[in-house]
């Protein structure tokens, strides 16, 4: 079969994903659209080969890295298929290939090729024309992620404490099961009956599922299937990590652009002055739509960068006194709003203990990008850092946590942190989405030792989250990375309950193997 | 030091979209922001403030609604702002402009120092600063690229084009355009915004500035717009040396050279 084909060394770049991690395949396929997936998946399904879907390979947790088997990548299926109408709520249904980046300008500028769109869509598009500028707001960090990536691993990112996680942005899906039939999944069309969840293929097979009785984290999560009784079917498929079907078409919908957005960066001497900062501010119902947190060590490592990177030197002068920081976005109808939210900031900041001088404000494109480029170089810099590492020890990456808890155990979950760091004196920075209680700390090892004792450590945090109630991956996705965490979260008889779920879809185990349920051999690294 | 820095308000390039129906530009009202060259104008002059200190106020020449490039001045450290604002200013080429601005210099008691922008990005003319020195009678350097030194009475400013490295004494009242590497911006405070929020920004119209009417505005503007184009890359940079007679007399040709090909 011509889509299949033998992976060569020049493919050796599908080997990975941004965690770095290197997997193993035999075959490959680049499918361009439902029909070649229905293709690929009736063949694979014919010889029992397993299958790991792929987007852009930005993922966290190895999800896209291969675990023997097929590789299917969906990087050709990146068009924009068409546009819906309702109510002046604007649709776009999208490939899974479809880059975030790419879709966010395509939308700003509302610019998008519909020669090969339907009449509906045609008339949805000139409607979108006139209408006030929409946004899709999930925002994970690497913005060059990949729709179907997205979906797959639940993504969220800064803006996701006001506007949620991916989930609440996916109207529809259309995917390929294992065997090769096809499946669609409207939202507010198919719900659960308590546990039991019945759907139905396109081929007209009934799935009858049983969902597992766990009762998910109250709390930012993307750790496992999405369970709940009288759930809407299409939450299940969304954040199931490539195991479930493989995603062809995916119907996104927008939101009108506010009329304001602000981004506030507010800068304390101590962290226990930013928590406490942060708690005040969560107070505001309205308009804080993102609530950002970066330590001590990250902003170090920015001085350092932009002290010997000429490529940093663009970033802000930070001085000795600017602790830690955090940034808030503010999402306003007029200025008036926005006004009182600055005030009610300033108040707070100094409640915190901290003083109002010590912030940025930014208000333009020019001032906003340079707090996005703040924000974002603290990422790129720990990973520049850790790549250093790699060239003496090539086995170690960035051991990065994506744990979030409910509000109660958050400031006991700070304590954790800074007290095991500190006995293990491992290099460290953490920034992430304080406001939703989920820090990423990211160990930065020298040496295979470090490496070992922070991939100790953060099983450690895992096991302490899961006593609180909270979740091992927040945003990032399980993958095969975080699989054995997911048993200490959930234990391993809800385990089986979610691996007899996937049997239902996959009796042959063949998608995204190794992906939520713990490999029976290990990744290379 | 009474400081002076001048502020434009100018469109967002960057939030332009186009109309897929219309094919034009989506103006939503919102795209008006300070022109980018003007903060480094604004955190060139903060920092003089901050190193001889004195006084820092904002001017500006616009509609009324360009008063918000002086409240965001303010909101970044100004002392406070003023507009000018007249239909009789409408229209002005950068003749006209610096007309007034200079009206509006001596309005506001005169200035030791006078900050600009290198352009504004909308019509990249460069011309105001000098233009404008000219009309308060000062000195005046173009595109500064560092302040080495700074005191109430001089600033010894440092430019740089192509191969050309300069340092130059400038006593005081002068005024000074600068580049975009001279600093970096910094952003406005909580309070700062809030300052600017409130603060009261005087308005002038060309009758309280006593300007001659027949010189503001569309009247007082010998520029005519024949077409625009992207020029075309240009050469390097010369140093034209010699007194003030050589110098005007070299120009002279060269600009002879340009636009008639003469040797």
């Amino acid at each position: 079969m011509d889509l299949i084909r033998k992976l060569v060394s020049a493919d050796e770049e599908y080997l990975r994903d941004e965690s770095k991690k290197v997997g193993f395949a035999e075959t490959i396929s680049f499918p361009e659209n439902h029909e070649q997936v229905r293709e690929i998946m009736a063949q694979l399904y014919k010889d029992g080969t397993s299958v790991t879907v792929q987007g852009s390979r930005t993922g966290l947790a190895s999800a896209a890295v291969p675990f023997g088997g097929h590789i299917l990548n969906t990087s050709r299926m990146d068009k924009v298929l068409g546009m819906r109408e309702k109510d002046g709520h604007f649709y776009i249904t999208v490939q899974p290939g479809v880059i975030l980046q790419k879709l966010n300008k395509a939308i700003a500028a509302r610019a998008f090729d519909t020669s090969a769109w339907d009449e509906a869509s045609q008339a949805a598009f000139e409607a979108f024309g006139k209408a006030p500028v929409q946004m899709f707001t999930p925002d994970p960090t690497e913005s060059t992620a990949a729709i179907g990536g997205m979906v797959a691993c639940n993504a969220s990112g800064a803006k996701s404490y006001h506007y949620g996680a991916t989930r609440g942005h996916i109207q529809a899906l259309r995917g390929v099961l294992a065997n090769g039939e096809s499946i669609c999944i409207k939202r507010g069309e198919i719900f659960a009956k308590g546990l039991d969840l019945a759907l139905t293929t396109e081929e007209g097979n009934t799935i009858n599922v049983k969902l597992p009785t766990y009762k998910m984290p109250n709390c930012k999560n993307a750790s496992g299937y999405y369970c709940a009784p009288d759930m809407d079917a299409i939450d299940l498929m969304i954040g199931s990590d490539g195991t479930l079907a493989v995603l062809t078409e995916i119907e996104i919908s927008l939101l009108p652009v506010p009329a304001l957005s602000w981004g506030v960066s507010t800068f304390f001497e101590a962290e226990s002055q930013a928590a406490k900062y942060t708690k005040l501010a969560k107070q505001i119902a309205n308009g804080i739509v993102a609530i950002e947190y970066f330590d001590a060590c990250a902003l170090d490592i920015l001085r350092k960068q932009k002290a010997e990177n000429t490529a940093f030197a663009g970033l802000p002068f930070l001085p000795e006194s600017y602790g830690c920081a955090v940034y808030t976005e503010l999402h306003c109808d007029n200025e008036d709003q926005a006004y009182e939210l600055l005030e009610s900031l300033s108040k707070y900041c100094t409640q915190a203990g901290g003083n109002p001088e010590m912030t940025w404000v930014a208000t333009s494109d020019s001032d906003r990008d340079m707090l996005h480029f703040f924000r974002h170089a603290v990422p790129e810099s720990v990973n520049m850092q850790v790549e250093r590492t790699k060239r003496t020890y090539p086995e170690v990456t960035k051991v990065g946590g994506d744990l979030a808890v409910p509000d109660e155990y958050f400031e006991e979950l700070l304590k954790i942190y800074d007290t095991t760091l500190e006995e293990e004196g491992l290099l460290h920075a953490a920034w992430g989405h304080i406001g939703d209680n989920h820090i990423h700390v990211n160990i930065l090892p020298r040496d295979m030792d470090e490496y070992s004792r922070g991939k100790a450590l953060l099983a450690k945090w895992a096991g302490e989250v899961s006593r609180m109630g909270g979740a091992v991956s927040a945003e990032h996705g399980v993958g095969k990375l975080k699989a054995p965490f997911l048993e200490v979260m959930y234990g391993k008889e809800h385990i089986s309950e979610m691996a007899a779920l996937k049997a239902v879809f996959d009796p042959k185990c063949m998608l995204g193997r190794g992906n939520l349920f713990a490999p029976q051999e290990e990744v290379k690294a | 030091m009474k400081i002076i820095v001048c502020m434009k308000q100018v469109p967002a390039a960057a939030t332009a979209s186009i109309d897929p129906l219309t094919k034009t530009i989506v103006r939503t009202g919102r795209n008006a922001v300070t022109n980018p060259f003007d903060l480094y104008a604004l955190q060139t002059a903060l920092d003089i403030k901050e190193g001889v200190g004195g006084t820092l106020t904002a001017i500006t020449m616009g509609i009324p609604a360009a008063q918000k490039v002086l409240r965001d001045a303010i909101s970044r450290g100004a002392d406070d702002g003023a507009i000018l604002s007249d239909r009789a200013f409408a229209g002005a080429d950068t003749l006209a402009t610096s007309y007034a601005i200079s009206l509006g210099i001596e309005k506001l008691g005169g200035a030791d120092l006078v900050v600009c922008g290198k352009m504004a990005v909308d019509g990249d003319t460069a011309q105001i600063g000098p233009e404008l020195a000219q009309h308060l009678g000062i000195s005046h350097v173009s595109d500064v690229t560092e302040i080495l030194e700074m005191a109430e009475d001089h600033l010894v400013v440092r430019r740089v084009w192509d191969d050309i490295d300069q340092e130059l004494y400038l006593p005081l009242p002068a005024l000074i355009t600068v580049a975009k590497g001279v600093n970096l911006p910094k952003l406005p405070t909580i309070p700062g915004m809030l300052r600017g929020r409130v603060a009261e920004i005087p308005t002038f119209t060309a009758e309280d500035l006593g300007a001659d009417i027949a010189r503001c505005g569309l009247k007082g503007s010998p520029t005519q717009v024949v077409r625009t184009f992207t020029p075309p890359v240009r050469g390097e940079a010369q140093e034209i040396e010699g007194n003030e007679t050589q110098q005007a007399a070299k120009l002279a040709q060269i600009i002879r050279e340009v636009l008639h090909g003469e040797d």
